[in-house]
Parts: C-alpha cells; sequence; structure tokens
C-alpha cells in the first residue's frame, strides 16, 4: 500500500489563503498574459506544439476579447471549483482552467499522473511564475495526488463546481464521490470524433490545397498519436461511390508522401510501438467483423467498414487507426450517431451547417479539417464562461 | 524430401524457401477454412499470388491474448500452452491438438540433436523443481522446461526454492556425471544471477568436461547490468569447465521452432521455420542488416493459425546460407522488445487496478 497522506503535492504553492474576485480582474490579465510570453518564448516549450498554441490563445489581446463577450452579462464566480484534469491531452485542463480563473473563482486542478511532456513544462512554469503572482496563483492550485487521497475526498466535500474530464469509468467514480447538493458538475466524457471528406472536391483539388489538406488532417489526428477526444478516428467518404477509389487513393498518396517527408517526420513521431498496436487493432477488429480485412499499413493503418457502427469507440485505440467509410448524404450519418461522437471536421462537404440542425443527437462540434484541436470558450455545447459563472438575468 | 526430415541445417535458401513457402500456403489455406477469426482476416487473400515467404500473411502476436485462435474443434484439443503475461494482461493461449504437439517434439528433437548429438546427455536444469509444479508460473518457464527435459536423463535441479544453490544436488550431479556429457538447461537471466553468480560467490568449483549450455528467454535484464554473450560464455566457463553455451530464441506460440545461436553468436533458422525482418513504418521486409520487426515462419503449426507471426521483437539478418559456422540457412541477431510506450485515452482520473 502506497502512504496515500503523503502523496500530496502541490506545485505551485504560494502559502496564502485564496479569495474570490471579480470577472476579469486586472491581476487575470497581468497574470495570463506573463503566462503566454513564456509559453511562446520558452525554449522547452516550443517543443511542444500544444504549448505554443496555448500560448498563443493566451494573449492579452485575445483575453481580453473573450471578457468583453460576456461583459453584458455581469457574471459572478461561483466558488471554489475542482478540475480532474485528463491524461490524454497534456495541456488540455489550463484551458477551462483559465476561465474559471476569468470567472473569479478559487480553483483546485488534480493533474493526470499519467501526464508527462508538456505537462511538465508547463508546471515548472507556473511553479516559476507563482512568486510574482501569488494571489492569481492562490487561485489556480495545480496538485499531484493519488485518486483516491481522502483529502481529495474532503476537499470535493465542500466544493461548488467540478469539471471533470477523463474515462467513463473514470467519470463514474469521480460522480460517486460527496458534493454538495448545489455542486455543479461540467463533465467532459470519453468522445470519438470523426472527419468528413468530400469525394468530388477531391478530384478536383489543386495541388497546394491538397498539400494543406493533409498538413491540417495530420495535425488533427496524429498530434497526440490520435489520443485526442477530438482527433478523428473514423473518416467518411461522402459523395459520388464511382469515384471513391480515386478520391482515396489522391488524398492518402498525399498524406504518406508528407508523413514520409522530413517535416511530417519532425512533427508526427508515431513510435513503433504504436505503430504495431495500430495493426494488431486493425486485425483484432477484422476478427471480430467490425472491419474487413483488406488493410492498408504504411505510415498509419487504414482498414474498411462497410456498414458504420455506433460502438466504434469502444474498440478502436488510436495511434495511427482509420476506418473508412462512405455515405451518400450526410444524412445516412445520423442514425449512427450517438452523444459520445464529439467533433466533426469536414473538408470539400457542402451544406454541413444546414445538415446540422437535423442532427438531433451527438456531434457536438463541426469545424473545419484543421482546428480539431483548436480550443475553444465552448467545448462538447458547453460555454464554459457562463457554466463556470454565474450569469445575471436581466 | 520431406521437411521435417531433412536436417535443420543443411537446405540451402532456394530449395528451402520453396519447400517452406508450399507448406506454409496450404498452412493458410487450412487455417483460413478452419479458423473463423483468421477466415475472416485473411479469406480474401489470393492464394495463388503468394509468391514469396513475404506474400505469407501474418498475424500480429497479441491476438493469441486477444481471442481464442484455434483450428481444430474442442473435443481435438490435447493440450493448450499459455505465455506468461505480464500482470494485468491475459496470458496467449495455444491450442494443440495430438498431431501439432507430436510434430512439435520430432522437430524439437531433431534441431537439438544437432546441438547435444543424439546420445541423450545427463541433465543439469538451472531452476527449482517446484517450477513445473507451481502452476502459477507453470507456463512459459515450466513449459519450456518440460519440453526439453525427454531430451535428457537424470534430471537435477540445481536450485532451491528460495532460488539458492542446492549445493548437495550440484554436488552429487558433478561427482558423478563431471567427466561425461552434460545437458544444462535453464532462462538466461537465472543461469546467469542464480547459478553464475552465486557459483563465483561461494567456494563450489565445477570442472565439467562436456558439458552444453542451452539458455533462452531474453537478454534485457543482463544488458541493463552490461553483461555481453561473451562476458557470460567467458564466467560460464570459468565457474562450471568446458561449457559450449547457446542462448535460443523461441516462444511459446511457435513451439518446437528454435532459433539456437551458434558458436559465433547468430541465432540460425532451421529448414523447417524462418524470420523475416519487417520496417515497421511501412512494414516491408527490410534488407540485410537493417533493423526492424522480427516475423517468424513456422512450419509447424496445424490445430492454431500460427505459423506466421509478427513478433514485438526487434531484430536484423546478417546473411544466409554463409555463416562462418558452416549451417545453412537464414542467420540473425535479436535485439530485444520495441520500446513501449503507454497508451493513453483519456482514461487517467480511473486507473484500473490501482495500488
Amino acid at each position: 500500500m502506497k502512504q496515500q497522506a503523503s502523496s500530496w503535492q502541490t506545485i505551485n504553492e504560494v502559502g496564502m489563503k485564496p479569495k474570490l474576485t471579480r470577472f476579469a480582474d486586472h491581476s487575470f490579465f497581468a497574470f495570463t498574459s506573463q503566462l503566454s510570453n513564456r509559453l511562446i518564448r520558452d525554449a522547452q516549450a516550443r517543443d511542444f506544439p500544444d504549448l505554443v498554441a496555448l500560448g498563443y490563445w493566451l494573449r492579452n489581446a485575445n483575453m481580453q476579447k473573450i471578457a468583453e463577450q460576456y461583459e453584458s452579462q455581469l457574471i459572478r464566480p461561483l466558488g471554489h471549483v475542482f478540475h480532474a484534469a485528463p491524461g490524454n491531452v497534456d495541456s488540455l485542463f489550463v484551458y477551462s482552467g483559465i476561465l474559471s480563473l476569468l470567472c473569479g473563482n478559487v480553483n483546485t486542478i488534480r493533474l493526470s499522473s499519467k501526464v508527462g511532456g508538456s505537462a511538465d513544462v508547463l508546471c515548472d512554469i507556473l511553479a516559476e511564475l507563482a512568486p510574482e503572482h501569488p494571489e492569481v496563483s492562490a487561485r489556480f492550485q495545480l496538485i499531484r495526488c493519488e485518486r483516491d487521497d481522502p483529502k481529495l475526498k474532503a476537499l470535493q466535500a465542500n466544493v461548488d463546481a467540478r469539471v471533470l474530464w477523463g474515462s467513463n469509468e473514470g467519470i463514474k467514480a469521480l460522480k460517486s464521490v460527496e458534493t454538495p447538493a448545489h455542486c455543479r458538475d461540467i463533465v467532459f466524457a470519453h468522445k470519438i470524433s470523426f472527419s468528413v471528406l468530400g469525394i468530388d472536391a477531391l478530384l478536383r483539388v489543386d495541388k497546394p490545397t491538397l498539400q494543406q489538406l493533409v498538413e491540417d488532417f495530420a495535425r488533427d489526428n496524429l498530434t497526440f498519436s490520435q489520443q485526442a477526444c477530438s482527433s478523428a478516428k473514423w473518416v467518411i467518404w461522402q459523395g459520388n461511390e464511382e469515384h471513391l477509389a480515386e478520391a482515396q487513393n489522391i488524398f492518402w498518396t498525399a498524406l504518406l508522401a508528407y508523413l514520409s517527408s522530413e517535416k511530417g517526420r519532425s512533427k508526427y513521431k508515431l513510435t513503433e510501438s504504436e505503430r504495431y498496436q495500430a495493426l494488431n487493432n486493425a486485425q483484432d477488429m477484422a476478427m471480430a467483423g467490425v472491419v474487413s480485412g483488406q488493410m492498408h499499413a504504411e505510415q498509419v493503418v487504414r482498414v474498411w467498414a462497410k456498414q458504420l457502427r455506433e460502438d466504434f469507440s469502444e474498440i478502436h485505440r488510436g495511434a495511427g487507426l482509420f476506418v473508412e467509410s462512405h455515405v451518400q448524404q450526410l444524412q445516412e450519418l445520423n442514425r449512427y450517431m450517438t452523444p459520445a461522437h464529439q467533433t466533426m471536421t469536414y473538408w470539400g462537404v457542402e451544406d454541413v451547417h444546414e445538415w446540422l440542425k437535423d442532427c438531433l443527437v451527438g456531434v457536438d462540434r463541426v469545424v473545419p479539417v484543421g482546428q480539431a484541436l483548436n480550443f475553444d470558450v465552448v467545448w462538447d455545447g458547453v460555454d464554459l464562461v457562463t457554466a463556470l459563472g454565474r450569469v445575471n438575468s436581466q | 524430401m520431406d521437411l521435417f526430415d531433412v536436417g535443420p541445417y543443411e537446405l540451402s535458401e532456394a530449395i528451402k524457401t520453396t519447400m517452406l513457402r508450399q507448406r506454409l500456403v496450404s498452412l493458410t489455406e487450412h487455417h483460413i477454412a478452419n479458423c473463423a477469426d483468421y477466415q475472416k482476416l485473411f479469406g480474401d487473400i489470393e492464394l495463388g499470388s503468394i509468391k514469396q515467404l513475404e506474400d505469407i500473411p501474418f498475424l500480429t502476436v497479441p491476438l493469441f491474448k486477444q481471442r481464442e485462435l484455434k483450428s481444430i474443434t474442442k473435443d481435438h484439443v490435447f493440450k493448450v500452452l499459455q505465455s506468461s503475461g505480464t500482470t494485468g494482461q491475459r496470458p496467449s493461449q495455444i491450442y494443440l491438438d495430438a498431431q501439432t504437439a507430436k510434430l512439435q517434439s520430432r522437430v524439437l528433437v531433431k534441431i537439438m540433436q544437432e546441438w547435444l548429438g543424439k546420445q541423450r546427455r545427463h541433465m543439469l536444469i538451472w531452476d527449482h523443481p517446484n517450477v513445473i509444479k507451481d502452476k502459477a508460473s507453470f507456463s512459459a518457464r515450466g513449459a519450456g522446461i518440460q519440453g526439453l527435459s525427454f531430451l535428457g536423463r537424470n534430471h537435477t535441479y540445481a536450485l532451491n526454492d528460495d532460488m539458492s544453490l542446492n549445493v548437495e544436488a550440484i554436488n552429487e550431479f558433478h561427482e558423478k556425471f563431471s567427466d561425461q556429457p552434460v545437458f544444462m538447461f535453464g532462462f538466461t537471466f537465472m543461469v546467469w544471477k542464480y547459478g553464475i553468480q552465486a557459483l563465483q560467490a561461494s567456494s563450489l568449483k565445477l570442472n565439467f568436461e562436456s558439458a552444453v549450455l542451452l539458455h533462452s528467454g531474453g537478454w534485457k535484464k543482463l544488458q541493463d547490468e552490461a553483461v555481453s554473450t561473451d562476458t557470460f560464455n567467458t564466467v560460464a566457463n570459468d565457474c562450471l569447465g568446458s561449457i559450449k553455451a547457446h542462448n535460443f530464441y523461441g516462444m511459446v506460440e511457435q513451439v518446437g521452432s528454435i532459433f539456437v545461436a551458434c558458436e559465433h553468436g547468430y541465432f540460425h533458422a532451421p529448414s523447417t521455420a524462418e524470420v523475416i525482418i519487417r520496417n515497421p513504418e511501412t512494414w516491408k521486409p527490410a534488407a540485410v542488416g537493417e533493423t526492424g520487426c522480427i516475423q517468424v515462419l513456422s512450419a509447424l503449426p496445424e490445430s492454431y493459425p500460427g505459423h506466421s507471426l509478427l513478433t514485438e521483437d526487434k531484430g536484423f539478418v546478417v546473411g544466409r546460407d554463409d555463416c562462418q559456422c558452416g549451417r545453412k540457412g537464414t542467420y540473425f541477431k535479436v535485439l530485444g522488445r520495441m520500446a513501449k510506450v503507454e497508451a493513453r485515452g483519456c482514461s487517467d482520473t480511473f486507473e484500473r487496478g490501482a495500488s
């Protein structure tokens, strides 16, 4: 048995009691703009595209813009917010944490024991900033501890809201922890995402546009080895089936060329064991009859599914594995959508937003290919600012 | 000429490849017809288009942990072999019928006779006797010992249950047989740590005059302790006497097909087996000398579809038919397991089976 009490570790300790503040307090902008500078300039942070992206998101102009959008709603804090960070996308927790900070809340963020890499760099930076920003840091405490640490349970018994990222099992376990009756839970459970590519558009595509498409596709889906919930695991070809093979050929040939190029190699490094896992996963799915046995396994593994399935999310383990299917019309997708379907990225597909109006189940978010990992104030269909604050009804 | 009768290191590449290809194509056909899961994966393959060994479809090894793969009906199951799965993992399940089991022993004997001679040697096992009684650890270690035991006689276990040297047993064995042909067997790391190193630390001086030590199980732990093959062999000779030590590479998924390392330290594919190295980016065959994933082909598995497997081990082919030891066939090096990266879903907040 591990000693549970001793495993509690605060990363940016400031030895000060946290206090609530008003919405968009000036101390918030002082903190975020300095954090932004550090992330954009720090030599270590620059090795991680997710930290650079975070740095840009935290730019003062962007933070001011977000604050302005909500100014008229007279938002005031909820109180003490507990955040359970996810294990797959190292820096995702910061976005919801920062928006909660904007609202004036006191935040305790439990980091996943699995995160490493970019999250470690980020923690170092946050710890270094703490002495200069004691009040804000006190409102933004990062901790590491065992999942069932008694102190963590005690903390949750007194919080006003929780932001829970995690697997379905993880969320269920967290939901069984006792919280005050008024506690507001904002839940981001396991999701699966897909990408829709237009067959006709690919037949007409010019070279630079195709290059941009495959680079965007790679960024969306391979930045975190396909582990991010918003990375597509499923590629739907939409349009005339007669031209399907030609469109596939154009797209995958260009993607493989990019992934084999020096630029592609430097950005996306699937490990040997990930590649092996993807191949094994594909073979297992074929034996289960979920996908056909014919597969391509160069750089990424791709398999064909004649029938769309609801349960891909249960068996698909990412790491560079794409299941392909075909639809003539987007409407054919609707019957397979479940609340687990999160992001749909699209390219060369018409009337997507018109279709979305009648897609009543699933699909929290529809964005062009290339934006799957862009964080938005609205996530999984939830406006995080209004969800993490109290809006004054006028 | 029968693939199973010919000497294991006699066939040159062209003849061996043709014979092995025919056998492997017919095994592929057999498993497509008799194993439903295998059929779903490879049923569409045009068998006539298999021109080379590299065209034989291969299975990833973890499938034997994930699924029950067999090409026989339940009532023909004679024995189920299990791998030692790492904690939290299901072990591999290998289903044998009497015929495949018989073929395995027959081929194993043929290969072993090359290294041990035809005479049955006195056998010293570098393990404790309970390893074949203890159900939990029976798996790989126990099965290995059992599988090779019939090649020896006067079986003596050199270790006690607590892995200490059984000095009395070793002394008795040494007194009786030091001047006779001896066969020693054990798992590489056990032989090193609990055998050789323990002997060095003790005052026991052994001097076997004609012993062959076969050991398997990977070098990873020895590499961590920076023990090379040369060091291993030199120290083994120092404290055991005149020992010919041979490492061998094999797995529970292909029992009987073993790759024994020659005097020059290269693993040799026997006539009934072959290795192909594959580039993990394209999964295409790699050139001689190029490192990649090891695929193992075996002519033996009839009762389960294990005749062509892509392992998680890395290695490279050194050459074919021209090893200095004089044995024909492909010879290669094994570099150990691929570095594992923990797969991370968004499943962190709940770790299964946390301490």
